[in-house]
């Protein structure tokens, strides 16, 4: 896939195109699993369209930013949640 | 003074609407989730990402002429993207989220155009990474040029999973199989429909030219029943189900892959109708609880009105039409609306909308499912994915009397989470209906917040907008 610029998801390199969503690049690259949620469960991407908040990820630091919402950004860092851990330790 | 109007949801609806108030001389603010307005169907892609499109050309060509018409008018309409409404008060104010702060709306006229959301029956898995909903793989594909997945497995009923698997084809996605509980052929039975819809029908046909040449393998009165993988998905098992919801033994069938995308219909986003204190009605097929609503989309509230599929699934054809009609209605004083002037002036728009309801009720017989089949959600099955409440808890609850939505909730916590009950609530009503013979009533109560808002965005509360 062309790509414009990246961002990191877990430590990990991630190429994105201007105007793609967090969630889709993070699909384009194989990522699938992007929370667990307090039982310990693997979520992912599940409504595409900001309806189900399964994809919600930590985002510089923010906390619970659906990643199907939020147009992906040069060098953002983004953060699998693990429960109510926030992952806001930046 | 000039009469000031807010659109919620930029789709079709939304959209049609806003353009008939602004030429009839009203302010009008539109708030819609996305960055730019389209909303699902006619979503559109960053500028930087135009290039292929896999949707059929005439849809296409819907779609752009109405966003040009749109754009035309968008100096005169203030356009909040990435903006949540969160709550809609009977006294016509709107609550609405937008970066870190909050503000309050009182416009004369509040037109609901907040479409649909994709409605599944849960089964054992599904909550699995790359299990998702067949728009949502689709809205990915449209906005995003992103097949999100290798190898895909497409399931449910209705027209949508045939299109989503012929526009992953053409995005150059495999689609390993694609499964169907019923044959669209059910549409036959409404020539009549299917006249009125001709053009439409021409699309679906080409989009079936697409999965026929490409050899997907059909399977017919299939269902997933099983999702295979713990991180991600891995594979998926369908089975034939019989009219009564039973596993036909031995009909079992595994395929590998790497992302399920599933329709089953769709449900209202009715909870602001609700909220506002419209008086609602129950019809599972037009999607669940919705709000009662005249000719001119009035509901119950004076000053509030519906647009589109959020007040019975209809389609877009209709839903531009409806737009119209509901911004003209809205865009007048109330004792206007129903002179002889506005029916005249809507006649056109009128005659378009009854045609294309024709159409939405040969779609409608491919969405209609027995509430039998409900019964392949098993116990141990998540119903509520927010909560990871499974179905055994549910029905415990059942079994102790707590027949209505509000009761359930308040013993098993299905719906009190991130999504606010959106994802669970039609599978939990109906789930109820096969338990006790009856569906519920009412539905589950929506409060404030709709959509979760952060405290200190509330704190950032921008002043009530005079009247």
């Amino acid at each position: 896939m062309p790509s414009d610029f990246q961002f990191t998801f877990e430590g990990r390199r991630i190429a994105a195109r201007d105007g793609q969503s967090v969630a889709a690049a993070l699909l384009a690259a194989g990522e699938r699993c992007l929370r667990i949620d307090e039982a310990g469960n693997p979520k992912g991407a599940v409504c595409g369209i900001g309806v189900c908040w399964e994809c919600r990820c930590s985002i510089d630091g923010v906390p619970d930013i659906r990643a199907c919402m939020t147009p992906a950004k040069p060098e953002m860092v983004v953060r699998r949640q693990r429960g109510l851990d926030p992952c806001n330790d930046r | 003074m000039q009469r000031s109007l807010a659109v919620i949801g930029a789709g079709p609806a939304g959209m049609a609407a806003a353009i008939e108030a602004v030429r009839r001389g009203c302010r009008v603010t539109i708030i819609d989730e996305a960055v730019r307005p389209g909303g699902q169907i006619f979503r559109q892609a960053h500028p930087a990402l135009r290039g292929e499109e896999f949707a059929e050309p005439a849809e296409l060509a819907r779609k752009h002429r109405l966003l040009a018409e749109f754009q035309g008018v968008s100096s005169k309409i203030d356009y909040r993207g990435e903006a949540s409404v969160y709550a809609v008060f009977p006294n016509g104010e709107i609550h609405l989220a937008q970066g870190d702060a909050t503000e309050v709306l009182r416009p004369d006229a509040i037109i609901l155009a907040t479409g649909v959301r994709e409605q599944v029956i849960p089964f054992p898995g599904w909550t699995t990474p790359g299990v998702m909903f067949a728009g949502g793989a689709q809205s990915i594909l449209k906005a995003h040029r992103v097949v999100p997945g290798t190898n895909v497995v497409i399931a449910g009923c209705g027209p949508l999973p045939l299109i989503v698997a012929a526009q992953i084809l053409r995005a150059g996605g495999r689609v390993a199989a694609l499964a169907s509980l019923r044959s669209l052929s059910a549409m036959l039975h409404h020539v009549r429909g299917l006249w009125h819809g001709r053009e439409i029908v021409r699309e679906g046909l080409r989009y079936a030219w697409t999965v026929r040449r490409a050899k997907v393998p059909l399977l017919t009165g299939y269902m997933p029943v099983r999702a295979i993988g713990t991180e991600r998905l891995e594979a998926v098992v369908l089975a034939r189900v019989d009219q009564e919801g039973r596993l036909l033994s031995g009909s079992e069938r595994r395929i590998d892959c790497d992302l399920l995308a599933i329709n089953y219909g769709f449900v209202a986003n009715s909870e602001l109708a609700a909220m506002a204190g419209s008086e609602m009605r129950r019809d599972p097929v037009a999607g669940g609880w919705i709000p009662v609503t005249d000719t001119y989309g009035r509901t119950s509230v004076p000053g509030v009105f519906v647009a589109g599929d959020g007040a019975g699934l209809r389609g877009a054809l209709v839903a531009e039409c409806d737009g119209t009609i509901v911004g003209a209605a809205a865009a007048m004083p109330s004792s206007a609306v129903d002179g002889p002037t506005l029916r005249a002036e809507l006649a056109d728009a009128m005659a378009r909308r009854a045609r294309h309801l024709e159409f939405q009720k040969a779609v409608r017989a491919t969405l209609q499912l027995p509430i039998a089949l409900w019964r392949t959600v098993t116990d141990e099955t998540i119903v509520c994915r927010c909560e990871n409440v499974r179905f055994g808890e549910i029905r415990g609850a059942l079994e102790g009397g707590h027949h209505s939505l509000n009761a359930i909730k308040r013993n098993v916590r299905s719906g009190m989470g991130w999504c606010g009950g959106r994802s669970c609530l039609h599978s939990v009503a109906a789930l109820t209906e096969l338990a006790t013979g009856a569906a519920p009533t009412e539905m589950m109560t929506p409060r404030p917040m709709v959509r979760p808002v952060s405290f200190a965005a509330i704190a950032r509360q921008r002043k009530v907008e005079a009247r």
